[in-house]
């Protein structure tokens, strides 16, 4: 056995993060570590990578207890991380990120040139080409993950832990992922894959160990098990098959004609033409970064277009101010739900009457009713289970899943026609993200209007009935439920031309 | 008579040689504001640390009339005051403006009160026993009228100042330590998640500003005069910090920057005492500040960079 962890204990405050969790791999093994947010599997392995220091526990690598302290002291044991929020410099070169921390050096200076043959024999070996001088402004997504893989195996890892790694990835570079993932199992590196995608693990993995709440739930082989049995496993019930019921589709409730941003003679979002209807779902399918976040604020007023028109319910709001726009019918759940979805420092009832204090029953006069924003908190509480103490509490002391919830209902709620969702499962877990789901289907079932932006092609798939792909900030194709694949919008995402 | 003066070749030499010795001070400290501004350290208390090195150079002088004693003592007690500093910034999280203002509120006090307990004497100590930074003999030139006047009365360390800026400008761009010094200032977690001590670079590189700036006090204190007034900085870190930015913490376009501030300062001082004495001519270089960092950023902007110093 090649690594070895032993009850491995970690508390933050009253909560077990990890409780008696062990973990075994082999040499050239792929262990895919599963669970729900929270689950602790990000813990476990920020214990082995040194970056969380463990309550009690050991870890032995070749049957020799090792102390991991610091991440200086796993590389030193051959564990590397490939961390989920990239930790590259995007000033820097490929080069300069890959050999950083371990910088070949002569006498007095960087060895800029060996450190360019590094680089290239690296890719070379590993079969990862990258052109060393080229700087990670702009650079891909997937060519980013690349540089962080390199960097890793420049360490000279045994062990190459993957925290989350599609989660940013569109499918084509997800199939490259895996392909890579095999190939450095095939010549002896073990692999620790943290993931809540069970199709992956059924493709890659050659074992997975299951996590609930802190504690080790499962270690199973891949081969004798299944998705069904990994999903009940990690959320300790069957998850129901979601059902999408027919709706008769009305009035367009939301259009955008022509609409574009331009900047400095770049063209963010390029002659966007798209209509939402009443008992629909429209999905906007694309790589983040393509122009999603700069549709939203075009219609929501918080960027001004240069050309083109905004239409809600039949009125023309472009380029008016948010306050027109949401008393026009508009509600949004932003990207960021942190930034722009909620005040991480105001308490629940606060944040559960934002954008709408200046309704009636919130406030008289200009003086906030709180006796009745807390009650109306406390309904949302109620009806969309969000896991809190108090309506007092600070936004920022809830779990991302729930942050998303209480925003959500906040949005929900004033029943608006038509709402804006952009990734509203981004980093919540499969409990509060089927809710989600239910409360979107059951908005457009009511007979309004859902815009749903996501760089999560399978959740669009799963909700849209119609999927509009954005590249560049063009609109690259147009699909409805029952013509949309996963391979054609896969590969319109990327800027592949129509296949037609 | 103006008019005589500006074709006068001689006064060429001498505003450019005031230009020189009035940069080298502010070089000193630029040069740690830019090495701050790239581990991402907005360091306010320059000033305040600059005017610990002037102080305490001049107690060291006072006690053992030795130069290079004097020195250390500037550099000693203006690095150990940044180290504090440095400390409550980055292990303690505190603001940096806060810490950096109550560093220069605390040390124009220290030194005002130390003054009097130490000298007996209010406002400025002057003493005859004081020694001043050796000058660079230039008696070879005396037949150059342009360079005699262009090179006189500088000292070692106004060279040196120069020479520093070439020395920092290889440290940032060619040494493994200078690049892994930038990097912390682009993504500090990166940094860490390698297992590099990003910590220690950030209270290390604001140690050594206060070092950097402590010579640059030294320089205020005992090289064209030697002295201590109160408040013998009046500005100049926060003019070093400007020349910082506007450098783009380069150390190359610090040397630039730092020129620009000394030039404006000796334009002040001769207008300041030929043409028309008013206090509007001493607020030149404040002025210059002003401008000088408007334009700066406002081109920045318009070119879509972004801006440097926070």
């Amino acid at each position: 056995m090649f690594l070895r962890m032993e009850n491995i204990y970690k508390k933050y405050g009253s909560l077990y993060a990890n409780k008696d969790v062990g973990l075994t791999l082999k040499k050239g093994e792929i262990l895919a570590l599963v669970g729900e947010n929270g689950a602790g599997k990000t813990t476990i392995m920020k214990v082995l990578y040194g970056l969380v220091k463990p309550d009690s526990g050991d870890i032995f690598i070749n049957d020799k207890k090792v102390d991991i302290t610091n991440p200086r002291a796993a590389i030193k044991h051959g564990i590397g991380m490939v961390q989920q929020h990239f930790m590259l410099f995007d000033e820097f070169t490929v080069m300069e990120n890959i050999v950083y921390g371990r910088e070949p050096r002569g006498k007095l200076f960087f060895d800029v040139k060996k450190a360019k043959q590094d680089v290239i024999n690296l890719g070379k070996k590993y079969e990862l080409p990258l052109d060393p001088d080229r700087g990670l402004n702009g650079m891909p997504v997937g060519l980013k993950q690349r540089v962080e893989i390199l960097k890793v195996l420049y360490q000279d890892t045994d062990i190459i832990i993957f925290d989350e790694p599609t989660a940013v990835l569109t499918p084509q570079e997800v199939t490259e992922l895996l392909k890579t993932m095999k190939s450095l199992a095939a010549i002896g590196k073990s692999i620790i894959l943290i993931t809540h995608k069970l199709n992956e693990v059924m493709e890659v993995a050659d074992r997975a160990l299951v996590m609930r709440e802190g504690e080790k739930v499962g270690d199973v082989l891949v081969k004798d098990t299944s998705i069904k049995e990994l999903s009940y496993l990690m959320v300790g019930r069957h998850i129901p098959n979601r059902k999408v019921p027919k709706v008769k589709v009305g009035q367009t409730v939301f259009e955008t004609k022509n609409l574009s941003i331009v900047k400095k003679d770049v063209a963010i979002l390029d002659d966007v033409s798209i209509n939402v209807k009443r008992g629909e779902i429209v999905g906007i399918a694309g790589v983040s970064g393509n122009g999603q976040s700069e549709l939203v604020e075009a219609v929501f007023g918080l960027k001004k277009s240069t050309s083109g028109n905004v239409i809600i319910n039949g009125v023309d709001v472009t380029n008016t101010t948010i306050h027109n726009v949401r008393d026009n019918g508009v509600a949004l759940v932003p990207e960021d739900r942190n930034i722009h979805g909620s005040a991480a420092m105001a308490t629940l009832t606060e944040n559960s009457i934002m954008g709408y204090y200046h309704l009636d029953g919130f406030s008289k006069y200009g003086v906030i009713d709180y006796k009745a924003s807390e009650e109306f908190t406390k309904e949302l509480i109620n009806e969309f289970d969000v896991a809190s103490s108090s309506t007092k509490q600070l936004m920022n002391s809830l779990s991302g899943g729930n942050v998303q919830k209480l925003i959500l209902a906040r949005e929900i709620n004033h029943k608006s026609p038509f709402l804006i969702v952009a990734e509203p499962t981004r980093g919540v877990d499969i409990g509060a993200m089927e809710f989600i789901h239910k409360e979107l289907i059951q908005k457009r079932t009511n007979g309004d209007g859902v815009l749903l932006i996501s760089s999560e092609l399978t959740e669009i798939l799963d909700l849209s009935d119609r999927i509009y792909v954005i590249f560049e900030g063009q609109i690259k194709g147009e699909f409805t439920r029952e013509n949309a694949t996963k391979e054609e919008i896969g590969f319109l995402m990327l800027g592949g031309n129509s296949i037609e | 008579m103006i008019m005589a003066m500006v074709i006068d070749i001689e006064f060429i030499a001498h505003i450019l040689n005031s230009t020189f010795r009035l940069m080298t001070p502010i070089l000193f400290v630029a040069l740690g504001s830019a090495l701050c501004n790239r581990v991402f350290i907005f360091n306010i208390g320059l000033e305040g640390m600059m005017l610990t090195g002037a102080f305490f150079a001049i107690v060291a002088n006072y006690y053992t009339h030795s130069v290079i004693i004097s020195l250390l003592a500037a550099m000693f007690s203006a690095g150990l005051v940044a180290w504090v500093a440095g400390i409550f910034m980055v292990k303690f999280k505190g603001a940096m403006l806060v810490v950096g203002i109550s560093v220069n509120i605390l040390m124009l006090g220290a030194t005002t009160f130390l003054m009097q307990i130490i000298f007996g004497v209010k406002g400025a100590f002057v003493d005859t026993s004081l020694v001043s930074i050796p000058k660079v003999n230039v008696e070879f030139l005396r037949n150059v009228p342009f360079f005699y006047t262009l090179l006189g009365s500088l000292t070692y360390l106004d060279y040196f100042a120069v020479v520093l800026a070439v020395i920092l400008y290889y440290y940032m761009f060619r040494t493994v330590s200078g690049f892994r010094l930038r990097s912390i200032g682009f993504n500090k977690e990166a940094a860490n998640s390698i297992g590099i001590n990003a910590d220690r670079i950030q209270i290390g590189a604001i140690t050594f500003s206060g070092i950097l700036s402590g010579l640059g006090g030294a320089l205020l204190s005992m090289g064209a005069v030697t002295m201590f007034i109160q408040n013998i900085t009046s500005g100049r870190g926060f003019m070093a910090m400007a020349a910082g930015a506007l450098g783009s913490a380069h150390p190359i376009g610090v040397v630039f920057a730092s020129t620009f501030f000394g030039l404006a300062q000796t334009l002040s001082n001769i207008f300041d005492t030929q043409i028309i004495s008013s206090e509007f001519m001493k607020a030149i270089p404040y002025l210059a500040t002003i401008v000088a960092l408007g334009i700066f950023n406002y081109t920045k902007i318009k070119r879509g960079g972004r801006i440097n110093n926070i």
